[in-house]
């Protein structure tokens, strides 16, 4: 009898000693035992991928500690639903994340970030656009570190341009104009005029913005009210929607996302294109058919709005609310966007900085003699609407956008059935 | 005396059995399908956005919402104009291929395996198949067309046909094996009669062979109307619901209600509206069943 | 038309029917370069190149080994509770039965889209998200209720003779329902049990909400999330399509049979 109650206390005793080390496993150790870091980011594009480097660096400087690197999918709104299925259960599996700018009000709002504000100084976050900064504030403090810089820009064969005499068009109407001359006098039926992305996604939906900027108006008023100014927003969409029709751009844009128009142009087959800084680096490409023949200019305007009213992004660096190493991965994620970090990304990788201070950088401008013109463009660029529901609003405005684009609505009809929809989203978020 | 009390000894025995065997199966479904039922009827009442924790309740205002929202009256005609589509032609389509079947003689297990091949294939291979078949550079049918480059999935006049021929391909099997089985119970003396009183073709048809047929029509009709209005994998994984909502059925609408914008009350008040359409149209057809066999 | 010839020109229009999917055979075999555009119906060559890279460098073979655990599972399941309840609502005095029986058919027209949110939010709160049994309850809600729908057609046409001669050699209900109903329901239970199996395995709407990482991904989520990063990989696709479609094919050369006795006996359930 007592050598079995015995045996069972043994065992009973022995259980928590077999199981501590399984649960205890992925858990923090001081000192001794490794602490692994779990970093989710895209793949860099570009000619080199400069991560990898870095953490090794980070490791180098915190000893026991190992980063792991894990790949998102391709496509942001694939990206965007995995990191909300994951984000939603209670333990996220990974610590340091990238996150595209315009969801980092919407994660704080959630609730799945970490408030960066007591770890960053001022002058640290001075030290990057503005119009990275502001984006990932909410509430006034600081949820996520810019990592990389964008702005959508108008590229244009130098060459072509040139052999006609044309400087960089200013307005729309001149680059139409500049398309016709151009495709009349080389006469080749297989060259597009401008390409843009008019896909039904995200990159879709800049390219409406950046339509709607270029006209003086945007998609939501400072009180958060749709389309302040419905006519001007029905000018920049029938604009759109005129540049296929007028065959100024080729039908197959209302299905193309960034790579399915840098290709084309990168063959040489299109006069303009818009796309983001990152298609320069792969246009200078030593076996590149328009190597040395790209220009970057700021996006042309409209009737009542500025020039190059091109739309900002990025990405940015944000830690797990639940991370088991706060401390650690906040370092993680500032050591990744600091100078130095920043610097060699900016050589290794098809990126562009969110230090203003590294585009006048001479090495770096020995590099990349664009990049003084490329500040420019950024200080003059718009961010998205910043507002936690900015991905609600923008699925939700997409369709109609995308059904004006391939003609299946007129102007009009798509910002009033977006504008119903958009009050009683508004509606359903309000706060009673 | 004896004998009546044993026997309802064994009734009472019977029901307690009865109860055991039937239990399980009833919790679990209550739990997955009568709770859900009902919690979902909660859920389209409320405005609930979990990730920003926004839950209140709403009323009715949701569904008057859709009363009024374009978006919603879009998918419900492309539903409407899908489950017709496909439906007429599922039907018309696997009579004839019925028809054509019956005859065979030699090799109807591989004539058989050929049919329901398209019918067992997941949805997701075939939308996938599909939309190879309907790339403009790289498909199947720009090449058969002589090299045009027709963008099929990419026209908003032309998505929802494409649909609708990928959807009755997937299809047809079914409502053809229906046919052919009730083709088959067809006695041949009735032809032979027939002949005999000089009705031939077409006479046969309209005589003997159609209202023996139709009530298993009927069926089929009823089993793939519930299904079309359901549909959510094909078109999905085909079209996402483009271009610019051209083949956006309820069901899509829904998800991406429920899933990309987070709005579980709202996408949950279209779910509803799917399910009352179901159930309206399951309830119309089994009248209408019911009533041919009453009149037959 | 000679009965003969008009055999094998039924089967040449059949196996035109099925052209897509040998089309798609053809793609999995083509080599990448001759993918776009289409030039020629034929490949220059053939090439197992997009079969290694599904199986090397995807996360189809953990796909495959979810979708089989995972409609395996939900069938035994469907099958052993079902059969049972099939036999109780078919056979015995259960109060109710006839309502209950409707509402079973009634589940059977349920719409996932309905379901799902708030079968999502069960799943969040219960912590089942990403797991198999998620999926085994979710494929349960529609597998249980076809099932003892079917079995419960099955059991009624076993003649009452039969078991009342069970009941007078002394046996009782559960032997009844061991030694005669059970063996007599064989078949159709085969047949429910491949619809239940080929319906879980082709399950799409649910395994792609309630799944998050290749940790219970199963194939058809996994075939419409197939990654490429620029460009997309037909080749590849139609490789794993391929393996998608594995077992409805084997269920439709090697079981036919029961497969055509099952869609019939649902036909006729009205």
């Amino acid at each position: 009898m007592r050598r079995s109650r015995l045996r069972a206390a043994v065992a009973l005793l022995a259980l928590p000693a077999l199981l501590a080390p399984i649960l205890s496993g992925c858990g923090e150790r001081a000192g001794g035992a490794p602490v692994t870091l779990v970093f989710k980011h895209a793949k860099i594009l570009g000619p080199a991928d400069p991560v990898p480097g870095l953490l090794r660096r980070f490791e180098a400087q915190h000893p026991g500690v190992r980063v792991q690197s894990e790949a998102l999918t391709w496509s942001s709104d694939e990206q965007h639903q995995f990191y909300v299925i994951n984000l939603e259960g209670d333990s996220p599996p990974f610590d340091v994340m990238m996150l595209d700018v315009v969801w980092v009000p919407e994660f704080a709002r959630a609730g799945w970030i970490l408030d960066l504000t007591p770890y960053v100084s001022p002058a640290e976050r001075d030290a990057h656009f503005a119009s990275a900064i502001a984006p990932a504030t909410q509430d006034g403090k600081l949820w996520a570190l810019p990592w990389f810089m964008n702005v959508g820009v108008l590229y244009y064969r130098r060459d072509l341009l040139a052999r006609y005499g044309f400087a960089p068009p200013q307005t729309f109407e001149a680059l139409a104009e500049q398309v016709a001359r151009i495709r009349a006098g080389e006469r080749d039926p297989k060259l597009d005029g401008y390409l843009w992305q008019g896909k039904q996604y995200e990159g879709g939906m800049v390219n409406v913005l950046e339509a709607l900027w270029a006209n003086g108006t945007r998609l939501l008023d400072d009180s958060g009210r749709p389309f302040p100014e419905p006519e001007r927003a029905r000018e920049s969409l029938a604009f759109l929607r005129g540049l296929i029709e007028k065959g100024v751009s080729p039908p197959w844009v209302t299905a193309a996302d960034e790579e399915l128009t840098r290709r084309p142009f990168g063959d040489g087959r299109a006069i303009f294109l818009r796309n983001w800084p990152y298609a320069l680096d792969l246009f200078e490409l030593p076996d590149s058919r328009v190597r040395g023949k790209v220009g970057v200019a700021p996006l042309p305007r409209l009737a009542h709005g500025p020039v190059g009213a091109g739309s900002t992004g990025g990405a940015h660096l944000a830690v797990s609310a639940r991370t088991r190493h706060a401390e650690l991965a906040v370092e993680l994620a500032r050591f990744l966007t600091s100078d130095d970090a920043q610097r060699a990304m900016t050589a290794g990788a098809a990126l562009r900085p969110s230090r203003p201070r590294l585009y006048e950088d001479p090495e770096l401008v020995a590099r990349d003699p664009s990049l003084p013109a490329l500040l420019g463009l950024m200080e003059k660029g718009h961010p998205r609407p910043i507002t936690p529901y900015y991905l609600m609003l923008s699925t939700t405005v997409q369709p109609e956008f995308s059904a004006v684009l391939v003609g299946r609505k007129s102007p009009e009809r798509a910002i009033r059935d977006a504008t119903v929809q958009v009050d009683h989203l508004l509606r359903a978020i309000a706060s009673p | 005396m004896m004998r009546a009390a044993r026997s309802m000894a064994r009734e009472a025995a019977d029901r307690r059995l009865g109860w055991l065997l039937v239990s399980p199966a009833l919790v679990v479904l209550g739990g997955l399908t009568v709770y859900p039922a009902l919690w979902v009827l909660w859920l389209s009442l409320q405005y609930r956005i979990p990730v920003f924790s926004i839950s209140r309740w709403a009323g009715f205002e949701q569904f008057r919402f859709l009363l009024v929202d374009p978006r919603f009256w879009n998918a419900a005609w492309v539903t409407l104009v899908f489950t017709v589509g496909s439906v007429a032609l599922e039907c018309a389509l696997g009579l004839a291929v019925a028809l054509g079947l019956r005859g065979q003689h030699r090799g109807r297990r591989l004539a058989l395996g050929l049919l329901l091949l398209a019918w067992a294939l997941p949805s997701v291979v075939t939308a996938k198949m599909f939309e190879w078949l309907y790339h403009p550079s790289g498909g199947l049918v720009n090449f058969l067309l002589g090299g045009r480059t027709v963008n099929w999935l990419g026209d908003p006049g032309l998505a929802l046909p494409a649909l609708i021929v990928a959807d009755v391909w997937r299809s047809t099997p079914f409502v053809a094996l229906l046919c052919y089985a009730r083709l088959l119970t067809i006695s041949p003396d009735l032809y032979e009669a027939a002949q005999v009183d000089g009705a031939a073709g077409v006479q046969a048809f309209t005589r003997i062979t159609w209202p023996l047929v139709r009530p298993i029509l009927l069926v089929a009709l009823l089993f793939r109307t519930l299904d079309a209005l359901r549909a959510f994998d094909i078109m999905f994984v085909l079209t996402g619901g483009g271009p610019a909502g051209a083949t956006e059925t309820l069901t899509v609408y829904a998800y991406r209600a429920l899933f990309q914008t987070l709005q579980i009350g709202f996408g949950s008040a279209i779910g509803v509206v799917v399910f009352a359409l179901v159930m309206l149209v399951a309830v119309g057809y089994l009248r209408l069943i019911s009533r041919e066999s009453e009149a037959a | 038309m000679k009965p003969g010839r008009r055999d094998v020109l039924v089967l040449i229009v059949l196996a035109l029917y099925a052209a897509p999917f040998f089309w798609q055979a053809l793609t999995s075999l083509r080599p990448d370069s001759e993918l776009l555009p289409l030039t020629h119906l034929w490949p220059s060559r053939l090439t197992l190149a997009h079969f290694d890279v599904v199986f090397r460098q995807s996360l189809m073979p953990r796909a495959i080994v979810n979708s089989l655990g995972v409609a395996l599972i939900s069938t035994a399941l469907a099958v052993g509770l079902g059969t049972l309840a099939a036999y109780a609502l078919a056979r015995l005095p259960v109060p109710g039965r006839s309502v209950i029986l409707l509402g079973m058919i009634a589940a059977t027209a349920f719409p996932q889209i309905a379901t799902v949110s708030p079968l999502y939010l069960l799943m969040r709160g219960l912590g089942l998200r990403d797991t198999w049994l998620a999926l085994i309850l979710a494929n349960g809600s529609f597998a249980l209720p076809l099932v003892i729908w079917l079995l419960a057609g099955f059991v009624r046409e076993i003649p009452h003779a039969l078991e009342e001669a069970a009941a007078v050699d002394g046996a009782d209900r559960v032997a009844t329902l061991r030694w005669v109903v059970l063996p007599l329901v064989a078949p159709g239970m085969a047949s429910a049990a491949l619809l239940a199996f080929l319906f879980s395995w082709n399950e799409f709407l649910f395994a792609y909400t309630f799944t998050a990482t290749e940790a219970s991904r199963t194939v058809p989520v996994a075939l419409a999330l197939f990654p490429g990063v620029f460009e997309v990989p037909w080749g590849d696709i139609a490789a794993a399509s391929l393996l998608a479609s594995l077992p409805p094919i084997f269920i439709v050369v090697a079981f036919q049979r029961y497969l055509v006795r099952g869609l019939l006996a649902g036909a006729h359930r009205e």
